[in-house]
């Protein structure tokens, strides 16, 4: 299935069904989820209305993280198969990713204000998350600087997959970082269990989040993907002209 | 094995032919800890405390501070495609390369450390426990660099970009190798575990970063 849709002419065909599908799905499930988190779902018994922030913060956080996965996956795929369009699809993924990382670290500060009282606490989490960003900068950053198209896929795809490994021992280390002084004040959500009518609205935002982030990467990946063909026929439309004019010379 | 103590030789000597050997990460680190103070204030007890966290802190800039040379100038002559065609496995050969540039450069950071950690009002037996780990923590943090600057060979003013690549991964090697000096500075008998960590980062560096570099360099030639 794979090498099938990495034909760019099907995969264009696919992602002009799957563009509009993503967006109205996107729309929906935020009119829902938007309504349901701040209009029609109790507030907490102890954050009271602050509760509704986790609404937007924790979808965030875990687009975050599941996006850099996409970004490893996709960098994987392109290493070992060589498909153009993985390659893409990590390129187009990075800066999503980090906005929403960005987004994550944001309304996580405006939450922890008015429940642990301060806008920013080094706690294991949040430092994490911190470092997540750092790791999609990185990336962005060598892309940016490299010129040739390959060298920037090849190099991304090893630093992206290296980064999987960096994050997974960053989150051990810094958790036992933070158990070496815990604050003990800080409140904390992650009770036992979350009660249902909190549950739904935060799955149908997450639910949101996801396929507002299907729509933007495949948006993105066939303006790309277009962008593509575009330098190709320029680049032809160059190379007849030169012709032309070395036949009339 | 002679064209691998050949390379580790080599660098060495080129680290000190041109670039000054040891004494530019010894310099930097030196005017890194001789700065905190001044910015944070002469209070002993505050000094003392945060006294373990800067050595660790400044030993990872100065391993930073040098990372573009060991890849830059073989991706811009044409070393790092001799590399590749020599056919030694180039795992290993860039394992040399990045433990002869560390030998011949990085050894006075743990030195440095001591005496700095002294300075700061560390007691004799954390000080030297945070020499140790920076000690440990030093194949690790140079195999980092390593890999953000073979990443990133030839791109002009890689500096930054290198430290932009590398400080998300000594995150853990940072945690460990300071954690040890500052458990041992609070009595707390997680420094040998800290410690024990930050030489199972190495061990784990060593093993795995040399695969990274290779790639990393051969992706740079496509």
């Amino acid at each position: 299935m794979l090498s099938y849709f990495s034909n760019p002419q099907r995969f264009d065909q696919l992602a002009r069904i799957l563009i509009p599908i993503f967006g109205a799905l996107a729309l929906v499930l935020f009119g829902v989820g938007v309504w349901l988190a701040f209009f029609n779902s109790p507030p907490d018994y102890q954050q009271g209305e602050t509760i509704r922030i986790m609404y937007v913060h924790v979808p965030a956080a875990y687009m975050a993280m599941a996006l850099y996965a996409a970004l490893a996956v996709a960098s994987f795929v392109y290493f070992v198969w060589r498909h153009a369009l993985a390659d893409t699809a990590a390129e187009v993924i990075a800066p999503i990713g980090a906005a929403f990382t960005i987004l994550a670290l944001f309304t996580g500060s405006l939450w922890g204000k008015p429940m642990w009282g301060t806008w920013w606490e080094w706690d294991a989490r949040m430092t994490s998350v911190l470092v997540l960003l750092l790791v999609y900068l990185g990336y962005m950053a060598l892309r940016a600087a490299l010129d040739d198209a390959q060298q920037a896929a090849r190099t991304g795809a090893i630093l992206a997959m290296a980064g999987i490994l960096n994050l997974v021992i960053v989150k051990f280390s810094v958790d036992w970082w933070s158990s070496l002084h815990q604050p003990a004040s800080v409140i904390r959500l992650d009770g036992p269990t979350i009660h249902s009518s909190q549950l739904w609205p935060l799955a149908i935002m997450a639910l949101a989040y996801t396929c507002l982030a299907g729509w933007l990467i495949l948006y993105r990946l066939r303006s790309q993907a277009l962008r593509r063909r575009v330098r190709a026929l320029q680049r032809r439309r160059d190379h007849v002209a030169r012709q032309r004019e070395e036949a009339v010379s | 094995m002679s064209a691998l103590g050949a390379v580790f030789v080599r660098e060495a000597r080129l680290a000190w032919a041109g670039g000054g050997g040891a004494a530019g990460p010894a310099a930097f680190f030196l005017a890194a800890i001789t700065l905190a103070p001044l910015a944070i204030g002469p209070a002993p007890d505050l000094l003392a405390a945060i006294g373990p966290g800067i050595m660790g802190f400044a030993a990872l800039l100065s391993v930073l501070q040098s990372a573009d040379r060991l890849f830059g100038d073989d991706h811009g002559d044409g070393t790092a495609e001799l590399y590749l065609l020599s056919g030694v496995t180039p795992s290993w050969l860039v394992l040399a390369k990045v433990m002869g540039q560390a030998a011949a450069t990085l050894w006075p950071l743990p030195v440095i450390g001591l005496v700095g950690a002294l300075m700061y009002g560390v007691p004799v037996a954390p000080a030297a426990v945070g020499a140790l780990a920076s000690l440990a923590a030093i194949p690790a943090l140079s195999l980092i660099a390593g890999f953000a600057g073979a990443l990133a060979a030839g791109i002009r003013r890689s500096g930054l970009l290198i430290a932009l690549i590398a400080t998300p991964m000594m995150v853990p090697v940072l945690i460990f190798a300071a954690g040890a000096g500052r458990a041992a500075f609070e009595g707390d008998e997680r420094a040998l575990a800290n410690l024990l960590l930050t030489l199972a980062v190495s061990l784990g560096a060593t093993a795995l970063a040399p695969f990274g570099i290779a790639a990393a360099l051969r992706s740079r030639l496509a």
